[in-house]
């Protein structure tokens, strides 16, 4: 096969590896959000709980959390026989945690000083979080968000392990089926490239844009 | 002088932990009045207007807001904080925010202004500070003088009975200073009432009505700002305004 039919056929997996990444972001993003607000300002027990969350999935290579829940719950969870959805769901929980740190951190570099002034404005804690801390605290989390949508789509490739058929998926079709080894798996690469770094290079200079125009 | 008072705090004390930041102040705003407090650095003049700007509850001892007792009666805190203006020694406008932007919040959201009415409060709110042609510079864009001003007007944009303003020029130089004490004297002369923790003598010469001298957790003294000045009681505070007044 020629390489421009290679990467016609490679290409074929670029829906699976987009879609999961981004699902998986959605699902880490909203998750994030949550966690990181637990951890600041639930009451203890609530919040060493989402600690532990945390560093369960530092800890755990994400990958042994898809096979669990692919090829162990999905034995009696109709949801998880579907590899895809195991794998969104796997690193959903994964980013939620990772998302809980880049959220924490800048929802923490906000100055104390504007939340008391809020306060002495008379707003509540739910309108300065809304009106105050989360606008600039996003803005902060911009080059972090970027970097772990880049991490997600690297990552979405464990899913082929379960046989989802994502680009990593087809590129190694070609090896089995073709007996081609090198070609597809750089050519995998390249894909890989094009999809992670615009995306997590644009939302760094994006941040860095508005941080300098408010002086964050 | 009779007229109402505003606020007033009684036996305050604040302890944290070991440290006796304030150690019983008596204190009474009225209507119209511009007070000034003075002391030396560490003395508790800043703990003292968070307390009074119920940003921090007292230890011990009441704090009444026009003659209610706060604390006690359990009033909803940040109700009352709405109708108190305070001003912070640092910068502290929201800072993805333009100036105009910055002053119409409250409004719109403790106030609840149409976004309309409170655009156009804020529009008079900038013109009291000399700042209109501002509106739409973001606080990175402003200099600390014009940011101070910008908190002055976003503070009295509530219209609240009250402004605290706790040492706002003493992060400025002499010159942003002298903007900034330019409006408080002002707002003064409109007879906005006041209660201000600065160390411009001149402006507490124009227009206070009363300084007080704050030193070890305690109101050591006040006085009309002449006798103040010229003739302390306690030696502590003659010794504070002479090196204050550079005649040492």
């Amino acid at each position: 096969m020629s390489i421009v039919s290679d990467l016609f056929f490679i290409l074929q997996g670029i829906t699976a590896t987009i879609s999961i990444s981004f699902l998986s972001f959605g699902i880490g993003f909203l998750l994030g959000i949550l966690l990181a607000f637990i951890r600041l300002y639930a009451p203890k027990p609530a919040a060493l709980l989402g600690d532990a969350y945390v560093k369960l999935f530092l800890g755990v290579p994400v990958l042994v959390f898809m096979l669990l829940f692919h090829f162990g719950f999905g034995q009696f969870i109709p949801f998880f026989k579907s590899a895809y959805f195991s794998s969104v769901f796997a690193l959903g929980l994964r980013s939620g945690a990772y998302q809980s740190q880049i959220f924490r951190a800048a929802i923490n570099s906000i100055p104390r000083d504007q939340l008391l002034a809020a306060r002495a404005l008379g707003l509540t804690d739910t309108q300065i979080l809304r009106y105050v801390v989360l606008p600039q605290a996003f803005i902060v989390a911009l080059p972090g968000l970027g970097s772990e949508i880049a991490l997600l789509i690297k990552d979405s490739a464990y899913a082929f392990i379960l046989g989802v058929l994502d680009i990593t998926k087809y590129a190694d079709i070609l090896r089995a089926a073709y007996r081609e080894f090198v070609a597809p798996y750089i050519l995998a690469a390249m894909l890989y490239i094009m999809l992670t770094f615009p995306i997590a290079n644009y939302l760094d200079k994006l941040g860095s844009k508005l941080k300098k125009k408010y002086a964050l | 002088m009779s007229s109402e008072t505003i606020l007033e705090g009684q036996g305050i004390w604040k302890i944290y932990g070991e440290l006796e930041v304030l150690r019983g102040v008596d204190i009474d705003i009225r209507r119209g009045q511009t007070k000034v407090i003075i002391g030396p650095s560490g003395s508790g003049k800043s703990t003292l207007l968070r307390i009074l700007g119920f940003l921090e509850p007292p230890t011990r001892g009441r704090v009444l807001f026009r003659g209610r007792d706060v604390y006690g009666e359990g009033l909803d805190l940040a109700k009352i904080r709405s109708k108190i203006g305070f001003v912070f020694q640092q910068p502290s406008l929201f800072r993805h925010l333009t100036a105009l932007e910055n002053i119409k919040l409250g409004p719109r959201l403790v106030l609840g202004m149409s976004d309309r009415e409170a655009e156009k409060r804020a529009w008079e709110m900038l013109k009291l500070v000399h700042l209109e042609e501002f509106a739409d510079y973001y606080p990175a864009q402003l200099s600390g003088g014009q940011q101070q001003r910008v908190a002055i007007a976003r503070a009295l944009a509530m219209n609240p009975d009250i402004l605290l303003l706790d040492e706002p020029t003493a992060n400025l130089d002499i010159e942003l200073t002298w903007e900034v004490i330019e409006v408080m004297e002002e707002l003064a002369r409109k007879g906005i009432t006041m209660l201000v923790v600065t160390h411009e003598i001149p402006f507490a010469r124009e227009v206070a009505d009363e300084i007080c001298f704050i030193s070890d957790g305690v109101i050591q003294e006040c006085n009309e700002p002449e006798e103040m000045i010229k003739n302390p009681k306690t030696p502590r505070a003659r010794v504070f305004l002479k090196r204050l007044l550079g005649e040492v």
